[in-house]
């Protein structure tokens, strides 16, 4: 297998077409009024959005815009308004400012210095107010992660993570970028640097310490069983970053799975309970 | 025997887990492949029941025949139809022995049955974990035609099909729940297996969404010389008759004798390479 950009190309009509096809069959299935999602004005949510307001309309697709005062950025909002227009779906602006400032006040070893726990808490208020707004309108969480911070566990445990489906779960950023120009995306969202926003000036590829053109391309030699020598040859980068990527990759296996439980009787959730999505 | 037969290929979706509801669609697809004079329609693999079912499997599977070959029995009879569709098993003599099998009714009622022989468990299968292989692969002579059965990965392994036609199959019915990143292996080999073995080929695909999975359709007949002679839509249902020819058959014959010149010193071979891989 040659690892190149080329190895990452789809096609993009017929994926966005699985993509829609999938979200409409969920939401029917389930019964439910149509889909909450999360969008801060970066690529993977404003692509979320435009897939399910293609798939199911935009009148039955609510974005939640919940920005909060440390990382409140009017080109993203603006972004997010932009898209709304064009794709015709729902926005609504909650501010989680106050929600923080109440966790703050309350977590007797709250540290405002300590960035990541202060940002997890920022993901996972944005997760709770996504649920209430589901249960209360009977709609689903639609989530925004991409392959590539999935498999290197860039995204907040039970946080951003959380959604009853994640249409983008297996592209890689780049790809989401391709689908995104397909998909007539507005050319400055794609292009701005993509970015967690969980503190002022947090931008995804600096905390990584790398391109996710270079990123996505050792993920996708990983999930093709390339050893990490033959994916540091064919990219000409140092055996350490390519085992640097590997061992994120591993180690965060713990994000993506349902918790860890020893196994003491006949089927256990997690491991040996086998049973179908019958929505 | 006839030299023409109607084939309808039924390429539905299924509510994974509940019988009822499928053998209510799997009823009106019969009484519409009647409507356009079908003698025979097929439903794809583990149609009874959809294809995701997981642990369910042990509380869906019933022996062959049982209450549900008796329901569609009912339904072959009073359309006079015969029909071939897939279900999970249960082992009589071991009730944790299943297997992944399809049956052929007639309108006489049930004639038998094929276990799937390749149990796909790689990428997003998981059959082995549930089913034992089958070891049998019979031909059905029936007022239809001779008729042999394989499901889905079996098309893989071309000395089935290959068996199946040297016992004098004309027409291999493969019934399949291929998702869609796997569509083009299954155009390439459905074809090579009808264009090898001068036999015509009828494949049936689950359509629809289960657990993820996107059932890609793409239902066809395939004539002995590798052509696709009806296909129905792809990812959606539908419903295609093709009529097939008999006769077809000896004419591609003589235009690509592959049973003619077929080396059967080279079989023995292959089992000892195969042995030993």
């Amino acid at each position: 297998m040659k690892l190149s950009p080329n190895a990452l190309k789809l096609d993009w009509p017929l994926v966005a077409t699985r993509i829609k096809r999938f979200i409409k069959d969920y939401v029917d299935k389930t019964g439910m009024n149509g889909i909450v999602l999360g969008v801060s004005g970066g690529i993977d949510s404003s692509t979320t959005a435009a897939l399910t307001s293609l798939a199911i309309g935009g009148k039955k697709v609510l974005a939640l815009s919940m920005p909060e005062e440390e990382t409140y950025n009017v080109t993203d909002i603006k972004h997010t308004k932009m898209l709304a227009e064009k794709f015709g779906f729902q926005m609504e602006t909650v501010d989680v400012s106050p929600i923080l400032r109440a966790y703050y006040d309350s977590i007797p070893v709250y540290d405002a210095n300590e960035k990541r726990s202060k940002g997890n808490l920022k993901a996972r208020t944005r997760m709770i107010c996504l649920y209430y707004y589901a249960n209360r309108l009977g709609r689903i969480v639609c989530g925004s992660s991409d392959k590539s911070e999935t498999m290197v566990g860039y995204f907040t445990k039970w946080g951003d993570v959380a959604a009853d489906i994640s249409p983008l779960m297996d592209l890689y950023k780049t790809q989401v970028r391709q689908l995104a120009a397909y998909l007539e995306i507005p050319k400055e969202i794609i292009a701005k640097p993509s970015t967690p926003a969980l503190w002022p000036d947090h931008f995804a590829e600096e905390e990584l310490g790398i391109k996710y053109e270079k990123l996505d391309l050792i993920l996708l030699g990983l999930e093709n069983f390339l050893t990490s020598e033959e994916i540091a040859r064919q990219l000409k980068m140092p055996l350490n970053l390519v085992l640097d990527v590997k061992t994120r990759w591993l180690a965060n296996e713990h994000k993506r799975r349902m918790p860890l439980a020893t196994k003491l009787g006949y089927r256990t959730a997690g491991k040996d309970f086998r049973l179908p999505y019958t929505p | 025997m006839p030299k023409r037969v109607n084939v309808a290929l039924a390429q539905i979706s299924c509510k994974v887990g509940d019988k009822d509801y499928n053998i209510g669609k799997i009823e009106r697809y019969v009484k519409q492949a009647k409507r356009k004079r079908a003698s025979l329609i097929v439903f794809p693999e583990l149609a009874l029941t959809g294809y995701t079912c997981r642990d369910l499997v042990y509380e869906l599977a019933e022996p062959i025949p049982g209450p549900s070959v008796h329901r569609l029995e009912t339904i072959a009879k009073k359309e006079n139809m015969h029909i071939v569709l897939g279900m999970l098993e249960k082992s009589v003599k071991a009730k944790s022995v299943l297997y992944n099998t399809a049956v052929l009714i007639s309108p006489k009622g049930f004639i038998g049955k094929y276990q799937k022989m390749h149990l796909p468990t790689h990428s997003v299968f998981e059959e082995k974990r549930y089913f034992r292989g089958g070891y049998q692969n019979p031909v059905f002579d029936t007022s239809i035609g001779k008729l042999g059965i394989i499901i889905c990965y079996d098309v893989f392994f071309p000395e089935i099909t290959r068996l199946l036609r040297l016992k004098g199959t004309q027409l291999a019915i493969c019934i399949s729940a291929s998702p869609s990143v796997r569509r083009g292996f299954f155009e390439v080999l459905t074809t090579a297996r009808a264009l090898e073995n001068t036999m015509f080929l009828a494949y049936v695909n689950l359509v629809g969404v289960e657990d993820g999975l996107q059932f890609w359709g793409g239902s066809r007949v395939i004539a002995p010389s590798g052509r696709i002679i009806a296909q129905a839509k792809y990812d959606e249902e539908d419903m295609v008759v093709a009529q097939i020819d008999y006769s077809d058959m000896d004419r591609v014959g003589v235009f690509v004798p592959m049973l003619r010149d077929l080396r059967p010193e080279l079989f023995d071979s292959l089992k000892e390479q195969a042995e030993n891989l």
